[in-house]
C-alpha cells in the first residue's frame, strides 16, 4: 500500500535524524562546556581550529553544501538539529556564520570557479568564511558600500560593522550596492585598501569593523552577478536565521536545565527554593517559551526542506517568525535564570552569566526580535489593506 | 457500517466535511455564545441518526470506534466549519466512564439513551468551597436502605438547566483522607429535592448553573465504580480531550476579527499597534506548531505527556492578550456592550474580552496547570 511505503520512508528519515541528534549530543558533551567557553573568550581568536576541523570531520561544516563540493547535501532540518544540540553546551566556533550563512551564500552565487576554490576547503575544515553585510544598527538596513565596475572585476568602498566572526576568519563575503543590484564579493583580510578594527562582543567574541577603501576585486572573486545577488543573500540569510534560532533553542535548554537544577538544590527558609510557587510558575512560563521556540524551529525547518519548497516570501516570513520568537525567549529565559540564581548569578564566576551573554549576542545577531517582527509584517503584507 | 479507520485520511475528511455541511444548521455557524439544547438538538439528532454522535466510542456500544488520527480530523472539520459545541458530557464523559467501569445494567440503560439524545448530561463537581481544591468537596450522600440521600450544593455546572441527568461527586466517608471518601454518582435531574438555578455572568449569559440537593434520594445502584473510589474515576475521565483545551482555533478566530477591525479602523498605520499585533500573530502561529507536536503524539497512538497543558496555558493567555488588544485598539468603542461600529464594519468588541476571563479558570485554572507542570515535568520539589 502506498501510505505504508511513505510511513516506512518517514521512519527511516526519522531514524537518520535521531542518529544525527545523538552524535551531535555526544560530541557536545565530550567537547563543549561553559568552562571551555570561559577559557577561550579572552583570546584574540575566541575559538579553536582543532575543533573546527573536528566539526568538519563529522561533516557539519559542509552539512548543507552540495555533495559535488564535498558537502553532505542535507537540509535545514539537519542543520537545526545539530545546532540545537551544540548550543546547549555553548559553542564558540562560528558554525552558523561560517557554514550555514557564508557557505550557503557562496553556494547560492554563480561563480563556479570560486565555489571550487572555497567550498571543498570549508567542508574539509581548512577554511572559515564570514559575511560582511551589515552597516547600520539593523541587520537588514540600507547598504551604503559601493562597488564600481573596473574591467570585469570591481572596486569596493564603504564600511561594515558587526562582522562575526572577524578575527580568525579567512575571508569575507562583502555585500555592496551596484547599479545592477546587490553585488557579493569574496574579500580576504590581506586585501590592499581593507583595514580591520574590532569591537568586543558581550560574549567575549569580536565584532569586526571593516573599512574598505577602493579594495580591488578580481573577476575570480566576484561571488554572484548583481542580478541574483539579493535573492542569493536572502536565501542564505534565512538559512542562517533558522540555524541561529536553533542554537538559541539549545542555549535555552542549557540555561533552563542549569536553573532548574539550582532551584531543586538551593535551600532557604529550610526548603529548596524550587518548592516556592512564585518560582515554580515562572519556571513553567520559561518552559512554555522554550517549547514554543523548539516547535516553531522544527515546523519552519520542515517547511524549508519540503519537496516543493517555499517561495522567497514564505521563507522570509517563516525565518523571521522563528528568529523573533527565539531571540525574545532566549533573553527572557537567561534573564530570569540570573534572577533565580540570586546574587551568585550576577558574579562572573557563575556559568549562567555565559548563557545570558551568548543569548544577548545571538539574539541581536542577524536582527533582533523587533526587526524580525517588522520584516514579518512587511513580508506578509498584513494591514496593508486593499491597494 | 463503514470501516472508517481503514479509509484514507483524505477520504474520511471529505465525508466528514460533507456530513457537516449537509446537517449543521447554517445560522448556528460560529456562534458567539454557547448553544442551548433547543437550538442544537437537530444537529445532535442528525449525528445520532447517522451513527456519528459518539465517534470515539467502541463500535459494539454504538460508537464509530475512530482511531485518534481520524478523531482529530472530525474535530478539525467541525472547527473549520464553525460548528458550535452541543451538550456533550454524555458522549465525552459519562459514556466512556460507563464503558470502562460501569455495570452491565448501567451500560444497557444509559448508553443508548445518550446516543439517542433522550438523556442530556451535566456535571456536578465544583462547589462553592471546592474549586481548584476539588477534593475538599462537601456535598454528602448517606446510604439509607436502597437509596443514597444527597444533601449539598454544586456550582459552575455548564448548561445544567438543559440536563435530564447529572453526574456528581459526593462525600460518602467523612473520616477518610479527603480524596478517599468520594463517590461518583448518577442522578436523575428530575428527582425531588433538586433545584437548578442559572447564574448570570459578566458576559451577560447564563450558561453556568448552581444545583441544590435537599434530601435527594438516589438509587443505590447509581454508583459508578466502587464506593469511596470516585476521585480515581473522575481523575481518569479526562483522556486525550485535554488537548482540545489548548486548541488554537479560538485565539486564531479572535485574531482574525482583530485584524478585520484594525484594518477597518486604520490601526496598522500605528507602528506600536502593528508590532503588538504581529507579536500576537506569531504567538498564535507558534501555538499551532506546538499543538501539532502533541497531535502527532496522538496520531502515533501514544498517550499525552503531563506537559500537554502548556497548550491550555498558552492558548488561553494568548486569547486573553488578543481580546485586550482588541479593546485597546477599539478606543471608545471598547466600552460599548454588544454590536458596535468600527470603521466600516460592525462587531461585538467585548465578547472575546468577556470569554477570555473564564478560559484561564475552567478546565483546571492556569495556576493549577502550572503547579502540575512544575512538579511533574520540571521535577521541582513540593
Amino acid at each position: 500500500m502506498e501510505s505504508k511505503t511513505i510511513s516506512h520512508e518517514t521512519s527511516a528519515a526519522e531514524e537518520q535524524l535521531r542518529l544525527l541528534r545523538e552524535s551531535a549530543r555526544a560530541f557536545a558533551k565530550r567537547e563543549l562546556s561553559p568552562r571551555r567557553y570561559r577559557e577561550l573568550r579572552s583570546l584574540p581568536v575566541p575559538f579553536e581550529s582543532r575543533l573546527w576541523k573536528a566539526l568538519a570531520e563529522l561533516g557539519w561544516t559542509g552539512l548543507m553544501l552540495p555533495e559535488a563540493y564535498g558537502g553532505s547535501g542535507l537540509g535545514v532540518v539537519e542543520s537545526t538539529t545539530v545546532m540545537e544540540e551544540l548550543g546547549r553546551f555553548l559553542l564558540p566556533e562560528p558554525l552558523v556564520a561560517g557554514a550555514f550563512f557564508a557557505g550557503s551564500l557562496i553556494t547560492e552565487g554563480d561563480n563556479e570557479e570560486l565555489k571550487k576554490r572555497l567550498l571543498p576547503s570549508l567542508c574539509a575544515g581548512k577554511l572559515i568564511p564570514s559575511v560582511a553585510s551589515q552597516e547600520s544598527l539593523q541587520a537588514r538596513g540600507p547598504i551604503g558600500c559601493q562597488a564600481e565596475n573596473s574591467g570585469s572585476g570591481a572596486t569596493l568602498s564603504g564600511r561594515k560593522r558587526f562582522v562575526r566572526p572577524c578575527s580568525g576568519a579567512d575571508g569575507f563575503v562583502v555585500c555592496a550596492t551596484t547599479s545592477a543590484g546587490l553585488g557579493l564579493y569574496w574579500v580576504t583580510p590581506d586585501s590592499p585598501g581593507l583595514s580591520i578594527s574590532h569591537e568586543r562582543s558581550a560574549d567575549g567574541g569580536d565584532a569586526g569593523v571593516l573599512a574598505l577603501d577602493k579594495v580591488k576585486i578580481e573577476p575570480s572573486s566576484v561571488l554572484a552577478s548583481p542580478r541574483l545577488g539579493q535573492a542569493a543573500f536572502d536565501k542564505a540569510f534565512d538559512y542562517a536565521l533558522l540555524a541561529a534560532s536553533a542554537e538559541l533553542v539549545g542555549l535555552m535548554r542549557g540555561a533552563l536545565d542549569m536553573t532548574l537544577a539550582y532551584l531543586r538544590t538551593r535551600v532557604q527558609f529550610g526548603k529548596p527554593i524550587g518548592s516556592f510557587q512564585a518560582l515554580q510558575h515562572r519556571a513553567v512560563d520559561l518552559y512554555v517559551q522554550q517549547e514554543l521556540s523548539a516547535a516553531a524551529v522544527a515546523e519552519v525547518a520542515a517547511q524549508f526542506d519540503a519537496e516543493h519548497g517555499m517561495s522567497a516570501v514564505q521563507r522570509a516570513a517563516g525565518a523571521s517568525r522563528v528568529k523573533a520568537r527565539c531571540s525574545d525567549a532566549a533573553l527572557l529565559i537567561t534573564r530570569e535564570a540570573i534572577q533565580m540564581h540570586g546574587a551568585m548569578g550576577f558574579t562572573d564566576e557563575c556559568d549562567i552569566g555565559l548563557y545570558l551573554k551568548r543569548a544577548l549576542v545571538l539574539s541581536g545577531w542577524l536582527g533582533n526580535s523587533r526587526e524580525h517582527r517588522a520584516r514579518y509584517l512587511a513580508t506578509t503584507g498584513i494591514g496593508a489593506g486593499p491597494q | 457500517m463503514s470501516d472508517w479507520n481503514s479509509m484514507s485520511d483524505e477520504a474520511f475528511r471529505e465525508i466528514a466535511r460533507k456530513f457537516i455541511v449537509d446537517n449543521y444548521p447554517g445560522h448556528l455557524r460560529y456562534p458567539s455564545k454557547r448553544l442551548r439544547w433547543n437550538e442544537v438538538r437537530p444537529w445532535y439528532l442528525a449525528q445520532s441518526h447517522a451513527g456519528w454522535i459518539a465517534p470515539a466510542w467502541p463500535v459494539e456500544y454504538g460508537g464509530m470506534g475512530l482511531a485518534p488520527g481520524k478523531l482529530i480530523i472530525w474535530v478539525e472539520e467541525q472547527e473549520n466549519y464553525g460548528v458550535g459545541r452541543a451538550p456533550d458530557h454524555g458522549i465525552t464523559m459519562v459514556g466512556p466512564t460507563l464503558i470502562r467501569i460501569g455495570t452491565e445494567g448501567q451500560k444497557k440503560y444509559y448508553l443508548p439513551r445518550i446516543l439517542s439524545g433522550e438523556h442530556v448530561w451535566a456535571q456536578g463537581y465544583s462547589e462553592p468551597s471546592a474549586g481548584s481544591d476539588l477534593a475538599s468537596l462537601r456535598t454528602e450522600a448517606i446510604l439509607s436502605g436502597d437509596h443514597w440521600v444527597v444533601n449539598g450544593q454544586k456550582i459552575w455546572s455548564t448548561l445544567a438547566q438543559d440536563a435530564t441527568h447529572l453526574y456528581i461527586l459526593v462525600r460518602t466517608d467523612k473520616s477518610a483522607k479527603k480524596q478517599e471518601g468520594i463517590t461518583f454518582l448518577l442522578v436523575d435531574a428530575k428527582s425531588p429535592g433538586i433545584t437548578i438555578r442559572p447564574i448570570m455572568t459578566i458576559a451577560g449569559d447564563d450558561k453556568f448553573c448552581e444545583i441544590f440537593f435537599d434530601n435527594v434520594r438516589v438509587p443505590r445502584e447509581n454508583v459508578v465504580g466502587e464506593v469511596n473510589k470516585g476521585w480515581t474515576v473522575a481523575k481518569t475521565q479526562l483522556g486525550f480531550e485535554r488537548i482540545f483545551l489548548g486548541s488554537p482555533k479560538l485565539p486564531q478566530y479572535a485574531l482574525s476579527r482583530l485584524e478585520a477591525m484594525a484594518t477597518a479602523a486604520g490601526a496598522f498605520q500605528d507602528d506600536v499597534f502593528a508590532d503588538k499585533y504581529v507579536q500576537l500573530k506569531l504567538d498564535v502561529a507558534d501555538l499551532n506548531a506546538l499543538y501539532s507536536r502533541y497531535i502527532a503524539i496522538l496520531r502515533r497512538g501514544d498517550s499525552l505527556p503531563a506537559d500537554v497543558s502548556i497548550l491550555k496555558i498558552w492558548a488561553t493567555e494568548t486569547y486573553s492578550r488578543i481580546a485586550s488588544l482588541m479593546i485597546e485598539m477599539a478606543g471608545s468603542a471598547g466600552s460599548i456592550e454588544g454590536i458596535t461600529r468600527i470603521g466600516d464594519i460592525e462587531e461585538d468588541v467585548l465578547t472575546h474580552f468577556y470569554y477570555a476571563r473564564p478560559a484561564t479558570i475552567y478546565g483546571g485554572s492556569n495556576e493549577i496547570q502550572r503547579n502540575v507542570i512544575a512538579q511533574h515535568t520540571l521535577s521541582l520539589p513540593r
